[in-house]
């Protein structure tokens, strides 16, 4: 932590001073101080060519925070919500979640950037204390490495390492099945798309021994053009191909692979396609694509999930939720219920509280959703993979992940790489 | 004034400075102040470093972004995984830099005006693309993770933001001194003799390859300062440190503040820090209003803010000179010259 | 590194065919982009960063017009055309202005246009990316050529920007026209004591190389996601090839154009992870041994 006696009299000691002042002069704003509102600052990226992260971000921390607005706050103290722009860039990132701790006032810092700014902002947390949630990121690092850990930092979104467990038990049946032997991998060179990449593979060949990978292509993240690699697939003809690939990359993959008839080819494993974002954007999808669920009204098929889900469209001008959509309300949800239990904004009570807590929501299996105590990641959250078809609800039938599985192996690779 | 006196004489204003520097905090709490200025220390030395090119040597750099990534990087590197103490990094650092330009700079400097800007970008992208690629070493398009070690040395402890904001302001009033004093030196007037009328140059004895060398060798180790404080700021390194767009914000820096004027880019830089917190904190459409800014800039103004003031200030001393000269003037019909531009 | 894999592709009749059409393809859309960029700075001295903004909005307008008309060929025009008169807006009341200007003032301005057009795109289009939907026409299989496989739409597209190479060379090389904007490239005082009106003819380059840039947008749509930003990268290729085909020179943007391309497609078998640095380092060697380009002109 950093050394307090420095010079700067720390925000705190001035608002003590301030409150006191007040106090013994009598003026109106200290009772007024019962309804100044608790402010919390998003950082997130609303331009350049990942502006949907920052869109569907804030909007799933609304849901819940106007909820809770609307229902009185906490004892009448409203939630603010400050949202700023990183542009993507990592450093202006942390240096913005430095901004809201340290000279806005903010309680609460929503990391709902990028994962590369997710490290970032998480020094920012270790030197400020302040608590920190990350919404979006999915590196599994983040919270399974121990020198990394905070001890007010969570992390309200989906983990890589599930995600691959979950996808390779799938694939392995499948392949099992289908007698799926050669596979290649075409996911982008950066860390998220190896860490998918690697880990898919290792969970499908222990799922299915006979499974081998004759080849694997590298694009770069946000190129243009896949011809090169698309006809490298083609040229090594594998049974089937994995692709971690999202977003804007994943539509051009898909529409540039559809004029090769890759798809009748060989069967393709893509974990990214079922995300509305992608779904409504492309306009032949390919049927029988599997991929994990990201976000799908009708998975988990229950009253709750399609509820929210129209709420969300009838809140913002019928705009689809996203995979970050939940992952912010869940995120926001779980600092509102700790405000609640605490009735506190100090950073180390709301991360006690949070610690082990379970919260009631639409997208958890059996409708909970709990933050682990140890590396303060959520789990039992819904998942699964399932195959499209061409229109609503495009992936019909989705087959749920057995968390216990997940779990069990998620344990042996944290202590294949010395995380535990 | 001699060369020597002058010297002193802009020790003591160094001096001065810094001691201001090191008692603002006092003056301004906050932590975002303190922060503000280590950011501007960092792209103030990185924009004064360019202007020894583009502005001194006429040498219109757009890959300077080369050696704030390297330093950068290096740094943060070195202290990750040698036993060194920060000093010694630093001077490491230094050193690599230097190495760097010297090949760099020895393919590049001769090149005319177009083909030395897009070279030297083609090895700052080229660094980038090796940053991203390098994921074992550098952590890839993440970044370098797991902070930077700061052991104690000389009674500084850098773990303690106040003493990286001194560190950090010591730095920059040391290397603003050294690069006024080298471009007040006869070599610095040799290289704007050079950018003034190259051909003439050897006609006068002047080599202009190793003057231009030389001179791209020290903008890129001053660079290399840069990026330096820059990774002791964010705890690490980032490959955007080494991607063209900090050569363009460098770039713009330079025009925000002037060419002409040597504090210009520190102006620049801190109008542009100013300029991008303020944007960001008032609203989500950046890009509007940064790019409306830099259009009225580049289109209205057309010099930086200094460049302008100082030519102002010259117009009016000109004209005074004149007018001066016209009444102690008896002849009749005697015209005034005109106010040189 | 593989260069087995790339020894085995070079003997292979399949392997060879498919990678050069793809050469050919992303060699023969860069073109479209890069020979604008050539012909601009060729002729008016203008370093012209923001023309990948110009891909990109062609990719947009020719996405509405889509929507629209459902007729690609409409849509493509419109990108086309679109682009046309926003190049001459932007030559007219930016770029004019800072004809005399140091290179570094240009870029600023440029750099400026970018910022705002990236904006401007998310605040009318929305900030999710966009997919343009392939063409009911193309969506046949693939032919089968002595083994390659090339996609119906890249024949299309081969075919239509050679096409358009063609008539470009052709307005270059056989017209008044072109015989004009050539002569301004070299001496554009002379051009103007001939009484050619050469503010025209700087609009026009200006309007032409738009007109390129917004067609390439168009053409390229089907197989491209829309989003901010998606100019970055080609504009950098752009530059790529013409400093390696010569600045000013079409002709020399095509070669530069199929040289990238053809690098880019078997670079990727025998180089797969270092495809990028490739075309940097292949920028790097013209530089340094023929620094005015393939086709320039020396002392540029």
């Amino acid at each position: 932590m950093t050394n307090r006696n420095r010079p700067g009299v720390g925000r705190r000691s001035v608002l003590k001073g301030a409150a006191a002042a007040t106090a013994v002069a009598g003026f109106p704003f200290v009772s007024r101080a019962e309804n100044k509102p608790i402010k919390m600052g998003m950082v997130t990226i609303q331009s350049g060519r990942f502006a949907m992260i920052g869109s569907s971000s804030s909007k799933g921390a609304l849901m819940e925070i106007d909820k809770f607005n609307a229902a009185g706050g906490l004892n009448g103290r409203k939630i603010e919500l400050i949202i700023r722009d990183s542009k993507g860039k990592p450093e202006e990132a942390a240096r913005l979640a430095r901004e809201f701790a340290n000279s806005d006032g903010c309680e609460v810092i929503f990391d709902a950037d990028s994962s590369a700014a997710a490290f970032a902002i998480q020094e920012v947390a270790k030197e400020t204390g302040a608590l920190t949630i990350h919404m979006n990121s999915e590196t599994s690092s983040l919270t399974a490495d121990p020198k990394l850990h905070v001890p007010t930092a969570f992390r309200s979104a989906r983990q890589g390492i599930h995600d691959s467990i979950a996808g390779g038990s799938y694939a392995g049946e499948i392949a099992k099945q289908k007698k799926l032997n050669k596979w290649m991998g075409c996911s982008p060179d950066y860390a998220y798309g190896r860490d998918s990449n690697n880990l898919f593979f290792k969970y499908l060949k222990r799922n299915h021994k006979d499974a081998e990978v004759i080849g694997e292509t590298w694009p770069k993240l946000a190129q243009p053009d896949y011809t090169e690699q698309l006809t490298k697939i083609l040229q090594t003809k594998p049974q089937a191909l994995y692709s971690c690939f999202w977003g804007g990359d994943l539509t051009a993959f898909i529409d540039q692979s559809s004029i090769y008839n890759l798809f009748a080819q060989m069967d393709v494993f893509a974990i990214n396609v079922a995300d509305y974002a992608i779904l409504t954007a492309i306009k032949n999808l390919p049927k029988g694509i599997h991929s994990g669920s990201r976000y799908l009204a009708t998975f988990p098929k229950t009253k709750e999930n399609a509820d929210w889900s129209a709420a969300y469209r009838a809140k913002f001008n019928n705009e689809f939720p996203l995979n970050w959509s939940w992952e912010n309300s869940v995120g926001a949800q779980f600092v509102i219920e700790a405000l609640r239990k605490t009735n506190s904004t100090d950073p180390k009570k709301l991360a006690e509280a949070l610690k082990g807590a379970s919260i009631d929501t639409p997208f958890g299996v059996g409708g909970k959703i709990t933050m682990r105590g140890d590396d303060h990641t959520i789990v039992n959250y819904a998942t699964g993979w399932g195959q499209t078809i061409q229109k609503d609800p495009y992936v019909p039938d989705v087959k749920a992940v057995d968390w216990k599985v997940i779990l069990e192996l998620e344990d042996e690779w944290k202590k294949e790489m010395k995380y535990t | 004034m001699t060369f020597r006196s002058s010297l002193a004489r802009d020790c003591l204003i160094a001096l001065i400075a810094f001691l201001v520097l090191a008692a603002l905090p006092y003056i301004f709490p906050s932590r975002g102040f303190t922060d503000f200025l280590v950011r501007l220390a960092a792209f103030g030395i990185f924009a004064t470093s360019l202007n020894l090119l583009v502005g001194y040597s006429g040498m219109e750099s757009f890959g300077h972004g080369l050696y704030f990534g390297l330093g950068c990087y290096s740094f943060a590197l070195i202290m990750q995984n040698f036993p060194v103490s920060i000093p010694v990094a630093f001077l490491l650092t230094i050193a690599l830099s230097i190495v760097v330009a010297l090949v760099v700079g020895a393919i590049c400097v001769n090149l005319s005006e177009i083909y030395f800007a897009f070279l030297t970008l083609a090895f700052q992208m080229l660094l980038h693309s090796l940053i991203i690629a390098w994921t074992p070493i550098t952590g890839g398009d993440q970044g370098l993770t797991g902070g930077v070690p700061r052991p104690p040395f000389l009674g500084i402890r850098l773990d303690d933001y106040y003493h990286v904001y001194l560190f950090s302001s010591g730095l920059l009033v040391v290397c603003l001194l050294a690069m006024y004093h080298i471009v007040q030196s006869p070599f610095g007037y040799t290289l704007r003799m050079i950018r003034d009328n190259a051909a003439r140059a050897p006609f006068l004895g002047v080599n202009v390859f190793r003057v231009r060398l030389m001179a791209y060798v020290i903008a890129g180790a001053f660079g290399s300062v840069g990026g330096i404080i820059m990774s002791l700021f964010v705890s690490g390194a980032f490959p955007d440190f080494a991607y063209w767009t900090i050569s363009g914000e460098a770039i713009f820096m330079l025009m925000l503040g002037g060419i002409t004027v040597f504090l210009g880019p520190l102006f620049g830089a801190t109008l542009f820090l100013v300029l991008n917190d303020v944007v960001t904190k008032l609203t989500t459409h950046y890009g509007i209003f940064l790019g409306g800014v830099i259009l009225l800039f580049a289109l209205g103004l057309r010099k930086g803010i200094l460049d302008f003031v100082s030519d102002r200030l010259s117009d009016r001393r000109q004209s005074e000179l004149t007018a001066a000269s016209r009444t102690s003037s008896d002849a009749p019909g005697a015209k005034p010259a005109p106010a040189g531009e | 590194m593989d260069l087995s894999a790339l020894g085995n592709c070079l003997i292979s009749t399949s392997c060879l065919i498919t990678q050069t059409t793809s050469g050919l393809i992303i060699g023969l859309l860069l073109f479209m982009v890069a020979a604008g960029v050539s012909l601009i700075f060729g002729v008016l001295k203008v370093v012209n960063f923001a023309h990948g903004t110009f891909y990109m909005l062609g990719a947009y307008f020719a996405y509405t017009a889509y929507q629209i008309t459902d007729n690609y060929a409409v849509a493509v025009l419109a990108g086309g055309l679109g682009v046309a008169i926003f190049g001459l807006i932007f030559e007219r009341l930016l770029i004019s202005r800072v004809y005399g200007s140091p290179v570094l003032m240009q870029i600023l301005v440029c750099y400026g246009v970018i910022l705002i057009l990236d904006d401007v795109v998310k605040l009318i289009w929305g900030p999710d990316f966009l997919s343009f939907g392939m063409p009911e026409a193309f969506r046949s299989l693939p032919i089968v050529f002595a083994g390659g496989v090339i996609p119906v739409f890249y024949l299309f597209l081969i075919l239509v920007t050679l096409v358009i190479a063609a008539l470009l060379g052709l307005l270059i090389t056989r017209t008044r026209y072109g015989k004009i904007i050539r002569a301004a490239a070299v001496n554009p005082t002379m051009v103007s004591a001939l009484g050619i009106n050469t503010g025209v003819i700087y609009a026009s380059v200006f309007v032409l190389g738009g007109l390129l840039a917004g067609l390439a947008g168009g053409l390229a749509a089907p197989v491209r996601s829309l989003t901010a930003g998606m100019g970055l990268a080609i504009v950098i290729e752009s530059f790529i090839v013409t400093v390696i085909g010569g600045m000013g020179s079409v002709a020399g943007a095509l070669v530069g154009s199929l040289l990238i391309g053809l690098v880019r497609s078997f670079g990727s078998i025998g180089f797969p992870l270092f495809t990028e640095g490739l075309m940097f380092l292949m920028m790097a060697v013209v530089l340094i041994l023929k620094p005015s380009g393939l086709f320039g002109r020396e002392g540029r």
